[in-house]
């Protein structure tokens, strides 16, 4: 591995659902001779592109997990991160995110900016990743790169500038002209390797010009001689407007767009030589870990590859040889042989095999030097732990990780699909944050949770073809919860008298609503009415209250308790007895406070032809969904709503069969609303059929 | 009960009539002021009105994405929610979200005879009734005709609604003799209300052109930091 970090690229190709991204992918790799042949996403050949490594991505034509991947082009090093586009695996682009050190962000030259695309412009914000766009499909009946621009623009707020313009559109799309160089580019061969530059067409010079133009006033923004140049209209160079574009992406200030036509093979090798040259490289990115020792004082982390390593993993997956866990480090090397330390369990791990990853084909390496991606084996880790010098007790910033909003019950068939199962559930929740796993201690069923329909429904394929486990699952089920929406007065004593020594013990107090907080214990006792050994008893006593709700037993957030008075018994009190008093206590205030039941509120978004506008509209009505608004564009409409989770299982089914197909809808979620009372009675109600169908 | 609340307290009661309305049913109001003083904030205040009363209102933006256009209702109803201390702020704003529907369309995508299929549509399903549309960016100096305020007031009255529209008027333009702005002189008689806005020092004054009963002229503002309307 090379160590010039000049000539290193860490770079995520992020992007809406079908917007081609990981046919942009094939094609880097194949241009940069990592791999020999072209496949289709959706495969006739049966062999599916080679990014897509897991088999149900390959049937399915869509990318799940990310595959880290290295290739090389014009002597840059490039490690790729294929995202997946699903918003139910956001936290995967999150993950790539925050590894990266800049991104291409792939638009349909038909769809635009569409919704998914606004929640990875957010996630690329939140990270800081400076980026390139990619506008890709521009064969495609309907093709209007200028029109993505604007909604880049408009939508997205970027300074999307134009780095290129088409030369022809949809069947007549055949190169691009660069606007840095003025020189058209055509892409010859089978495989549109062979580059042929030629003068702009006559009929484009024009427009070519004026878009020329454009571009120097926006690059001479973030570089003076360019502005001087211009003002003093002197020649200007490609190299100049490169030069100023870096300083302005680097900055965030600016977004260069590219276009082509990955599928066609146009306009790939373009987008590879703008990576390297506007996309920063690992040691122009600052990163900050936290440093434990210090109260999680913010650490910026030197790129140099001789001082004390830092690494994240930041994805597992499972191979052959055990468990795969791929690395990005930031600072020092990491070696075979090395020792370090897990800094989250502060386990030492000693490193063994390195390698370098080229989707699910591999390359023994013995280091990793800083700015590099790699993969390691045998390390026992969990997704986002911080592998650190021993001499370094530091954190990579954590990531932000949602909690799960809906969950289904598995059922294995046989004991060996139920050992399988467990590995497999074990291994997912390692990989994924997003997806947890428990055993409900009343009905004895494994239940896995996660960020909506497809999230599951993937681990469950995954668990019978991976794994061999056979299960059945149960209806979906949505994590409702229970709050209290005033606040009650609590005196409660728990006496018990039963031969031996007693129980007695007394707590007063309040609870009251603590808006979108989980759970806040005042302690407000004076004079030792409650001697101060039992006021960690009586915490735990009402967070005891908070795993049940007394109303439909789901999880109880939101609720604020204060303790002010008690009483307590030279003999017979105890720990236990004050535990039982403030479970006593909880129960007795939280039926007077008035508990309500919240449920899941999803923001989903379709887009769709305008003819269906109203079908669509009518099935977010049918789900008591709020329509937020409806967005004309074109042939297009979006619709952006909010419909609650429980309304939504099987929605893509009804969509599709209502529009011929042709609209598509994200769903993410939005936040926690009370239930009608109409149905927090048919959840009663059906809560007691399903009693007594246990009973029977 | 908060909500009486802040309707009692509500300055456009001032220009209202008994029933808390501007307009009347099938009626057409427009707002008007140059680029920036605030035609949108108080398009928002208008229609914050109409939710608190109960009815419904069709927010319809030609240019602003749906997001921006929510943006501006969040902001104004939180600076509404600051002003007058409301606590639970976000519980009314739930309460009133599903009264409130966002359309936008490009300029050049937009008609009225596409607005009404829209509205039918919406209706025939029985989504949305609106009993207050506003329109906000409608191009008032060059593409809109008398034939549209016509279309716009038949269907006004067709959805038993009121319309009010944003024009946006020019610095360096003079009123015509009867004092109104160019861009909706020739409309005037069709107009049941036409509200202006003019900034003056630290405030911008809303100024009654046609309607409103017989209220002082310039008995309301706007406030310059907060664009909520004040007494």
């Amino acid at each position: 591995m090379s160590k010039e970090l000049n000539n290193v690229r860490n770079i995520g190709i992020s992007a809406h659902i079908d917007s081609g991204k990981t046919t942009l992918t094939e094609r880097i790799l194949f241009y940069t001779n990592k791999i020999h042949a072209i496949h289709d996403v959706k495969g006739k050949d049966g062999v599916g592109a080679v990014m897509d490594s897991m088999e149900l991505e390959k049937e399915r034509g869509i990318t799940i997990a990310s595959a880290a991947t290295f290739c090389e082009w014009n002597n840059f090093e490039i490690n790729i991160i294929d995202t997946p586009g699903h918003v139910d695996f956001t936290i995967e682009v999150e993950r790539s995110l925050r590894v990266l050190d800049g991104a291409i962000l792939v638009l349909c030259s038909v769809g635009g900016v569409q919704s998914q695309s606004i929640t990875v412009d957010q996630q690329m914000k939140r990270y800081n990743v400076p980026c390139i766009a990619f506008i890709n499909k521009c064969d495609r009946s309907g093709a209007n790169p200028e029109r993505v621009i604007d909604q880049l623009i408009e939508k997205l707020g970027h300074n999307a500038v134009a780095m290129q313009i088409p030369i022809g559109l949809e069947v007549d799309h055949q190169g691009v002209v660069d606007l840095s160089t003025m020189k058209a580019t055509y892409f010859d061969g089978e495989n549109g390797e062979i580059l042929r530059s030629e003068e702009i067409p006559a009929e484009l010079a024009e427009k070519a010009a004026e878009k020329r133009e454009e571009l120097i006033e926006a690059a001479s923004n973030y570089c003076d001689d360019l502005a001087d140049a211009f003002l003093e209209e002197q020649e200007i160079s490609a190299e100049m407007i490169l030069s100023a574009m870096r300083k302005g992406v680097l900055a965030r200030k600016i977004t260069p767009v590219y276009m082509g036509s990955a599928y066609k093979n146009k306009g790939v090798q373009p987008l590879l030589d703008a990576a390297t040259q506007l996309l920063p490289n690992p040691s122009e990115v600052t990163n900050i870990a936290l440093d434990l020792d210090q109260d999680e004082d913010e650490i910026v982390l030197g790129s140099d590859t001789e001082g004390q390593a830092v690494a994240l993993a930041f994805k597992l997956e499972d191979g052959q040889y055990g468990q795969l866990t791929y690395i990005r480090v930031y600072q020092g090397t990491l070696s075979k042989g090395d020792t370090l330390i897990n800094t989250r369990s502060g386990k030492k791990i000693k490193i063994g095999r390195l390698v370098q990853m080229h989707s699910n084909q591999m390359e023994d390496i013995n280091s990793i030097p800083a700015g590099y991606i790699g993969a390691l084996f045998g390390i026992d880790c969990a997704s986002g732990d911080t592998f650190a010098d021993p001499k370094l007790n530091y954190s990579m910033t954590s990531m932000f990780v949602p909690e799960p909003v809906i969950s289904l019950a598995l059922v294995p068939k046989d004991n060996k699909s139920q050992i399988n199962m467990s590995k497999a559930l074990n291994r997912f929740s390692k990989e994924d944050p997003t997806f947890r796993t428990h055993v409900d201690d009343e009905t004895n069923e494994t239940i896995i949770e996660g960020m909506g329909e497809l999230h599951l429904e993937v681990y469950v394929e995954r668990m019978q073809r991976e794994y061999g486990a056979e299960v059945s699952t149960g209806q979906p089920r949505v994590a409702y919860r229970e709050t209290i929406t005033r606040r009650a007065e609590f005196n409660y004593t728990h006496k018990k008298q039963t031969g031996g020594s007693g129980q007695y013990g007394r707590v007063a107090g309040y609870m009251e609503p603590f808006g979108d907080g989980e759970f806040d214990f005042i302690n407000k006792v004076t004079g030792g009415s409650i001697p101060t050994q039992f006021i960690s008893s009586c915490e735990k006593g009402f967070k005891a209250g908070l795993i049940k709700g007394a109303l439909m037993e789901f999880p109880v957030t939101g609720i604020r308790v204060e303790i002010n008075d008690g009483a307590a018994h030279s003999v017979d009190s105890s720990e236990m007895a004050f535990q039982a008093a403030a479970r006593g206590a909880f129960l007795e205030a939280y039926r007077k406070a008035k508990p309500v039941i919240h449920e899941p509120i999803m923001k989903v978004v379709i887009e769709t032809p305008t003819e269906f506008q109203g079908t669509v509209m009518g099935t977010i009505n049918q789900r008591r969904g709020t329509i937020l608004g409806a967005q004309e564009e074109g042939p297009m409409c979006v619709v952006e709503s909010q419909v609650p989770l429980a309304e939504m299982f099987g929605y893509s089914t009804v969509l599709r069969s209502s529009t011929q197909g042709k609209a598509q809808f994200t769903m993410e979620f939005a936040n926690y609303k009370q239930v009608p009372q109409s149905i927090t009675e048919e959840l009663q109600k059906k809560r007691e059929d399903e009693a007594k169908k246990g009973a029977a | 009960m908060l909500k009486k609340d802040l309707m009692m307290r509500n300055p456009l009661r001032a220009v209202s009539d008994e029933s808390g309305y501007i307009l009347p049913e099938g009626g057409l109001g427009a707002v008007v002021a140059r680029a920036g003083v605030g035609k949108t904030a108080l398009l928002v205040q208008l229609a914050l009105n109409s939710l608190l009363k109960g009815d419904n209102a069709l927010h319809i933006s030609l240019g602003d994405p749906v997001r921006k256009v929510s943006l501006w209702y969040r902001e104004v109803f939180n600076n509404i929610g600051t002003h007058y201390k409301i606590d639970k702020i976000d519980d009314l704003w739930n309460e009133l979200l599903p009264q409130r529907f966002i359309m936008t369309f490009n300029i050049d995508g937009f008609s009225v005879p596409r607005l009404d299929e829209r509205l039918t549509e919406l209706a025939d399903q029985d989504i949305f009734h609106p009993q207050m549309i506003l329109i906000d960016g409608l191009p008032f100096n060059d593409q809109v005709k008398r034939t549209d305020l016509h279309a716009l007031k038949e269907l006004s009255e067709k959805f038993n609604s009121h319309i009010w529209f944003t024009v946006r008027s020019h610095r360096h333009e003079e009123p015509d003799s009867e004092g109104m702005p160019i861009q909706i002189s020739e409309f005037a008689d069709l107009l049941d209300v036409a509200i202006k806005l003019e900034p003056e020092e630290n405030e911008i004054k809303l100024k009654v052109l046609k309607g409103c009963g017989s209220i002082s002229s310039q008995a309301l503002s706007l406030d310059s930091a907060t664009m909520l309307i004040k007494e």
